[in-house]
């Protein structure tokens, strides 16, 4: 369970570009709870995404992991209990190490890297295993550059590299906005089982309001650093994607966009 | 005859340089960081050696594994500047490429009477019993002088070679590798990344000064100028190298970093040939360093082509 007590953060403080973000923001997110995060750009989707990794300071409140406060706790810290996969494809891989040797490096997060062989030949059917559920033929192409691949590709071995070790909680920042529309979908199928099947506890943030409807077992959006709508459970099934998007639209005629 | 001798020098000179290279190959082509303490480090690794051999009367070997320690110290200070307190790639290198200016000057104090140089910068000592001479040259029989020291420097890089061809097979190493690649993976795996950099640089800095540490074997002399154009020409052994073997298949970077060292220190050589008087010598250095790096790219599709061609024939 993640929550956030009280959170505040101001851009640029003292400055005429100042600007409040959040203002005593509250969130809990349960146990095995799948939210998706949507909102215009600049309500605070990813800053949001960024406080909970750490990845930017906040100015005033508390972010407890399973009651364990970890706001002090710098990035890396909190990635032994965190995964991540961003929104660039580039990001959760390195294009000059093969297939094999990325997932080689993701098998032993948690564990030391020391001067025992980088690669566990053992584990190479492991990963291989792990790489058909994608249905995108990487198993074959276990001495590729990882930098060869398309983007789909590499988003696809970035997310099973994530969830290759067990992770409490498991962030997805704008996780296909960069892909195609037809790998996109694949790609969130390829989540949405993960997730199910490793019974994670995620939070996505999308720009897609369909695969927030379709996907997740509870919605959410944002607007100007604060949560206008939040439905879980029966709520959530019956919202459609249309009128997500009438509430996103009314949103943004308010705001003047 | 004249050229004959160039073309040996120069391969004495090469594969001393090429020790350099794959230093400056961790730095700059796995962390991606362009180390410029370079030109420090080689001399602090050459005077190092001077005095464990000259003053502690310790044999050439162990003296020369020894200066490794100096150079790694030395790139943890880089490394530090760098990750603690966010001083930029290139400003960090030149901070401690300028310290040890006067490191290494101090160090050559200790090598002379009454605390004076023979000259300003450099001393010169006949006395030194290095691993290119005396009693470990025959232990590998009595050959040509010339030749013997070209198998020695052949031992030296291929050990250097194969210690850093291993490393990067670890899961240590993988890291290292990830922290050049993408920095962001190191941090989700969990790992404080600036401890992998100033490890990089450490290692980097230590093979540097060992490489220091043969060239004051090889010319039986120390100099505390020796250091300056170092970076440029350990940069242009790796660009050169790598630009020309590695999209050869079957050969390792570590290999064509070897190789370009030997082409670059050949190149340089030859120069001498064509400006005796040594005025224009750095010019023609730096305007060959040019085209090369112009004429990179024609180079590689060169001979990507001609290995397509080859293997093309071979599926027939």
């Amino acid at each position: 369970m993640i929550e956030l007590k009280g959170i505040s953060k101001t851009y640029n403080p003292g400055t005429v570009t100042e600007m409040c973000l959040f203002h005593d923001f509250d969130l809990t997110v349960k146990d095995g709870e799948f939210v998706s995060v949507v909102g215009s750009n600049g309500s605070g989707k990813t800053s949001l995404l960024n406080i909970i990794c750490g990845s930017i300071p906040v100015d005033k409140g508390e972010l407890l992991l399973d009651g364990k406060n970890i706001g002090k706790l710098p990035e890396f810290q909190r990635y032994r209990r965190i995964g991540r996969v961003y929104q660039d494809p580039a990001a959760g891989t390195c294009p000059h190490m093969t297939i094999l040797e990325n997932m080689s490096l993701a098998d032993n997060k948690g564990k030391p890297f020391n001067l025992t062989r980088g690669v566990n030949r053992e584990r190479k059917a492991f990963y291989q295993e792990q790489l058909k559920t994608v249905g995108l033929g990487l198993e074959d192409k276990m001495d590729a550059l990882v930098g060869t691949l398309s983007g789909g590709q590499r988003q696809a071995v970035a997310l099973i590299m994530t969830t290759l070790t067990p992770v409490d909680f498991l962030i997805l920042d704008e996780h296909t906005a960069a892909l195609d529309p037809h790998t996109a979908d694949i790609i969130m199928e390829i989540t949405d089982k993960v997730v199910k099947e490793k019974g994670l506890t995620a939070i996505m943030v999308t720009h897609n309001l369909r695969y927030a409807v379709e996907y997740g077992s509870r919605l959410l959006m944002m607007d100007k650093g604060q949560i206008v709508l939040d439905k879980a459970g029966e709520d959530k099934q019956k919202i459609a994607t249309e009128d997500l998007l009438d509430i996103f639209n009314r949103i943004s005629i308010e705001c003047g966009n | 005859m004249l050229f004959f001798a160039t073309t040996i020098d120069g391969l004495q000179m090469g594969l001393c340089f090429a020790i350099l290279a794959l230093g400056v190959y961790i730095s700059y082509s796995i962390l991606d960081f362009p180390d410029l303490s370079v030109d420090g480090v080689f001399p602090l690794g050459g005077v190092c050696c001077t005095i464990l051999m000259l003053k502690l009367g310790m044999p050439p070997v162990p003296a020369i594994m020894l200066s490794f320690l100096f150079g790694f110290l030395a790139g943890i200070v880089t490394g530090i500047l760098h990750v603690k307190f966010r001083i930029s790639k290139l400003l960090c290198g030149i901070i401690v490429m300028t310290a040890m200016l006067s490191v290494t000057l101090a160090l050559t104090q200790l090598l002379t009477r009454n605390g004076m140089t023979t000259t300003i910068f450099s001393f010169r000592s006949e006395q030194l019993e290095s691993i290119f001479s005396g009693e470990f040259v025959q232990l590998l029989g009595n050959g040509n002088r010339d030749y013997m020291i070209l198998l020695i420097e052949l031992i030296v890089v291929l050990a250097v070679k194969v210690l850093i061809d291993l490393f990067f097979k670890t899961k240590l190493g993988y890291m290292l590798r990830a922290t050049g690649d993408n920095e962001k993976l190191v941090v989700s795996l969990g790992k404080d990344v600036g401890n992998y950099k100033i490890l990089g640089l450490a290692l980097a800095n230590g093979f540097v000064a060992v490489s220091g540490a043969v060239y004051a074997n090889l010319y039986s002399s120390y100099d505390n100028d020796s250091g300056s154009g170092k970076v440029v020409l350990a940069l242009a052994s790796v660009i050169i190298g790598m630009a020309v073997f590695s999209r050869l298949r079957h050969i390792k970077d570590t290999t064509a970093v070897i190789f370009g060292a030997i082409i670059y220190s050949l190149c340089l050589n030859y120069l001498v040939l064509v400006d005796s008087e040594g005025i224009y010598l750095k010019l023609l250095n730096a305007v060959m360093f040019a085209l090369i790096l112009i004429f990179n790219d024609k180079i590689v599709s060169f001979m990507a082509k001609r290995a397509d061609r080859r293997s093309g024939v071979a599926q027939q």
